[in-house]
């Protein structure tokens, strides 16, 4: 195991929970950022570097911005003192042990998984598979950001309809 | 009977299908103007006996109209026809009951004019007299069956015709229940003649039980009389003998004109004709049935006579009177004296339609009074009804020269000519038997006449005399029942000679003979215009000196009493633990208890549904973690 | 100790922090989050299957998610102050109206 992915996964897991434990959302976001940052970082070190550029300018960039930038509209802040009741807090912790759980056959190797590398995923690559075999997909994906970007502005509307609760 | 003609011929079908298009004219016609139903349907009841009258004109003594329709249906070998037939045993019946039943139309437009309910009664009426006609004339005891079946629907129909008052519904609905036992019985008797002769179409069957008798066939008595007990148990459910006649003093709750065509005259004697058109599977059969029948018969006319002394309604009186007639044709159906059987179903219909339409004159004109202790000293105000009435009454307490006396005596002396060993040698007990119900129906006869048309008027209405519509058919009815004795005494025996056994005529009594040997009827006659005429205080006294022997015939022997205890309470038993225990407990549990189960469950399962969208997500994660786990172990 | 194996590892065990919080937490903002971390674990082990298996369709597969996550970021936060117009609050306790 090499130094690097060494320091990452300790960056990874540090941010990871430094996004769900953060007290103040923005401590959240910024977390999340370093996450989606060390994530990058695994690609680039995978090789895959189209991926590694998309994902610090899009996610990094783009949304988590975004999710910045709806927090300081909404001026939200962190969560009121009174915790999670009791089914949740035993449920999460369940779900969070099982999923643990399937590190330990994974860890033993039992996938059987080599390390064969990839060709380099550079944008050539990826844009040559996107556009011949997935292009179908592709086109799907532009029309789900169509009606995504559609409801986004129908739900951004200020309502015309009464408010129904207010009645 | 062996040189029977069969002639193609329509008039058996025509017969019936002047009622039926009447029924349906009557009541399609009659809804705008009631009064013109009672004109359809009675000049349908006429054209029938026209043309009755004109099919028995031409009609050669062996001689067999028949009318095949269609094919009804056929299983395997066995075929069914549609096929009417007219020989000179249905055509008597069907002079009567079209005869009889075109004057008691005539009378009801009248007794009816003030119902609202005409459409219907005439409709019913019609339709009665064409399922009687099919009855009668049905080639084959299926098509007997549907004429059989017809009349009980329409007697239903009538009996409940006032179906506001609920008694008189359950009336109808008893009258019908009590003939589906019967009816069962006929229905095996049809399954038996099929298993046994592959046929039941009455010539054939005539032909295939001559076959067997050829070949001392050793089995054929003791089918016989199983076939022949399973039909007489229909016999005593239509034509009201013990234990089944019930349903007949109920059936009184009709229009009077119904229980007259219905109930006295022609439908009761359906078991009777039964009994003629199937006479040789009677013949075949053991001596036993015949001593059965004739046992039954006995007891039943005389418990029914006994229960018409004490009776106060003049229409139960003239019921159990008829229960009691009906006996009397049956000691002579059951002796093998069937021309006999039906002399008396002829003559019985005459005086006791008379009656039964005198009495409704009287109903109809003391205001729908029945209790005929509200009565009395109707002579003067209605004298045509009284005049008929008292002719009547002298034929049926069998008077020489009226009819009743000669059937009466026919039958008597029937029992002691009969082929039957057993019967000849019980004879002198029936006939003892016999002749004090005779005596009996002469008093309770006497009594009613006496009490409604004698001493002075006791009720509270304004009796008047009924309208010329229901006089001339008394009238007609009343000539009839004083000659018809004396008319048919040679006459029916010659004429159905080529189609019934032993048809021929007993040695006529001398007129001096015969005014001796009605010496029985006289005496009731007289008892009973002494009893409730001059010596009025002694009916009271006798009651009181017999309280509980009085109490037994007013309670008409407590014998509905009897059934609902044995019969009909541990059949409401039986119901209710199905009803409750089967239907509610286990077919309805198991319905509620699978909505019970989706409830509580739902009840459950709706505690999760909190509306925070964490614990879904909760969910959605053990399930998809299950379902990993599941894949992984698997 | 394989590479592969220890970056599958980190994925799964990234996959579940960001279960617990979107089970935990009430904020739904902060919930959006660790749904972008639930994916970015999945998309980091689709690399990795990538790498493993010698070609790049494990790479498009993850260009798509990004797609997807996108869009979903999108109508997502448009909910978000939608939600917030509505219950002055944006934490998922306040929109419990489909309860029974």
């Amino acid at each position: 195991m090499s130094v690097t992915i060494a320091i990452l996964s300790v960056c990874m897991l540090i941010s990871a929970v430094s996004v769900v434990a953060a007290r103040s959302p923005i401590v959240s976001a910024l977390a999340l950022v370093g996450n989606l940052i060390t994530v990058a970082a695994f690609y680039a070190a995978m090789n895959a570097h189209f991926l590694a550029a998309v994902q610090i300018l899009v996610y990094a960039g783009a949304i988590v911005v975004l999710v910045l930038f709806v927090l300081m509209l909404l001026n939200v802040k962190g969560e009121a003192g009174k915790k999670s009741d009791f089914i949740l807090r035993v449920g999460a912790a369940i779900i969070a042990g099982f999923f643990l759980l399937t590190v330990v056959p994974i860890w033993d190797g039992w996938l059987g998984l080599s390390n064969l590398s990839a060709p380099e995923g550079t944008v050539r690559a990826i844009g040559k598979l996107v556009y011949t075999d997935y292009v179908y997909c592709f086109e799907v994906a532009s029309i789900l950001i169509l009606i995504a970007v559609v409801g986004a502005v129908t739900l951004g509307r200020r309502a015309r309809i009464p408010n129904i609760a207010s009645e | 009977m062996d040189t029977r003609q069969v002639i193609t011929s329509l008039d058996p079908a025509l017969i019936p299908l002047a009622p039926l298009v009447g029924a349906a004219a009557a009541y399609g016609l009659g809804r705008k103007n009631r009064v013109f139903s009672g004109v359809i349907a009675t000049f349908a009841a006429i054209v029938a006996f026209a043309l009755t009258l004109k099919g028995v004109f031409d009609l050669a003594p062996s001689a067999i109209k028949e009318a095949h329709l269609w094919r009804w249906f056929g299983v395997g070998q066995v075929a069914f026809d549609m096929t009417l037939r007219l020989d000179r045993l249905s055509s008597v019946m069907c002079l009567v009951i079209t005869g009889i039943g075109s004057l008691i139309h005539l009378y009801s437009t009248a007794y009816m004019a003030d119902d609202e309910g005409m459409p219907r009664f005439f409709a019913y009426l019609n339709l009665f007299l064409f399922s009687m006609l099919v009855l009668v004339l049905g080639g084959n005891l299926l098509v007997l069956f549907i004429g059989w079946e017809g009349v009980g629907l329409c007697s239903y129909l009538l009996i409940g015709f006032w179906f506001r008052n609920l008694n008189y519904c359950g009336a109808g609905r008893k009258a019908f229940v009590v003939n589906r036992i019967g009816d069962a019985g006929v229905l095996m008797g049809i399954f038996l003649l099929l298993k046994h002769f592959g046929t039941v179409d009455f010539l054939l069957l005539n032909d295939r039980l001559g076959e067997a008798a050829a070949l001392f066939d050793p089995k054929l008595a003791a089918v016989c009389t199983l076939i022949g007990f399973c039909l007489f148990i229909g016999a005593t459910g239509k034509s009201a003998q013990l234990p089944l006649f019930v349903w007949l003093p109920d059936a009184m709750a009709g229009p009077t004109p119904v229980s007259a065509l219905i109930h006295a005259a022609t439908m009761v004697t359906a078991g009777v004709y039964l009994f003629a058109r199937a006479h040789f599977v009677f013949d075949s059969a053991g001596a036993e049935l015949g001593l059965i029948v004739v046992v039954v018969a006995a007891l039943t006319a005389f418990i029914s006579a006994t229960i018409a002394v004490a009776q106060n309604d003049i229409k139960k009186v003239l019921a159990y009177s008829t229960v009691s007639q009906l006996g009397f044709m049956f000691l002579a159906a059951g002796a093998g004296a069937y021309w006999v059987a039906l002399f008396h179903v002829i003559t019985h219909a005459f005086f006791k339609a008379c009656l039964f339409l005198g009495a409704g004159s009287v109903i109809h004109g003391c205001h729908h009074e029945q209790d005929m202790r509200q009565m009395g000293g109707l002579r003067r105000l209605m004298p045509v009804t009284f005049i008929t009435y008292f002719i009547s009454t002298l034929a049926i307490a069998g008077i020489y020269p009226f009819s009743g006396f000669h059937s009466k005596h026919a039958i008597l002396a029937s029992l002691g000519q009969s082929p039957n060993s057993l019967i000849v040698a019980s004879a002198p007990i029936i006939v003892l038997i016999a002749s004090v119900t005779a005596g009996l129906t002469a008093f309770y006869m006497t009594r009613s006449l006496v009490l409604t048309f004698f001493g002075s008027y006791r009720g509270h209405a304004h009796p008047h005399e009924s309208p010329w519509k229901m006089t001339v058919p008394l009238i007609v009815l009343a000539v009839l029942a004083v000659i018809g004795g004396i008319g048919l005494e040679h006459s029916l025996p010659h004429y159905l000679e080529a189609v019934l056994p032993r048809a021929h005529a007993h040695e006529s009594l001398a007129p001096i003979d015969s005014l001796g040997a009605s010496w029985i009827g006289v005496l009731g006659v007289l008892i009973g215009v002494f009893l409730y005429g001059p010596l009025a205080s002694v009916p009271p006294a006798i009651a009181k000196a017999i309280p509980l022997l009085l109490r037994l015939l007013q309670g008409k022997y407590f014998i509905d009493e009897v059934y609902q205890t044995l019969i009909v309470r541990p059949l409401e038993g039986v119901s209710r633990v199905l009803w409750r225990g089967v239907d509610q407990g286990v077919i309805d549990g198991t319905v509620n208890g699978t909505a019970e189960v989706v409830e509580v469950s739902g009840e459950l399962v709706r505690t999760m549904q909190t509306g925070d969208v964490r614990h879904y997500a909760l969910y959605l994660f053990g399930a998809i973690a299950t379902m990993v786990a599941v894949y992984l172990v698997w | 100790m394989e590479r592969i194996h220890t970056i599958l590892a980190i994925a799964a065990i990234t996959f579940a922090i960001g279960a617990v919080g979107v089970i935990v937490r009430r904020n739904v903002i902060v919930v959006f989050m660790c749904i972008e971390l639930m994916l970015n674990a999945v998309n980091l082990s689709f690399v990795a299957f990538s790498q493993s298996v010698g070609n790049l369709t494990g790479q498009v597969a993850v260009f798509f998610v990004m797609v997807v996550a996108a869009a979903e970021a999108a109508v997502g936060l448009a909910i978000f102050i939608a939600l917030f117009r509505t219950a002055r609050s944006v934490e998922s306790t306040s929109a419990t109206e489909l309860r029974l």
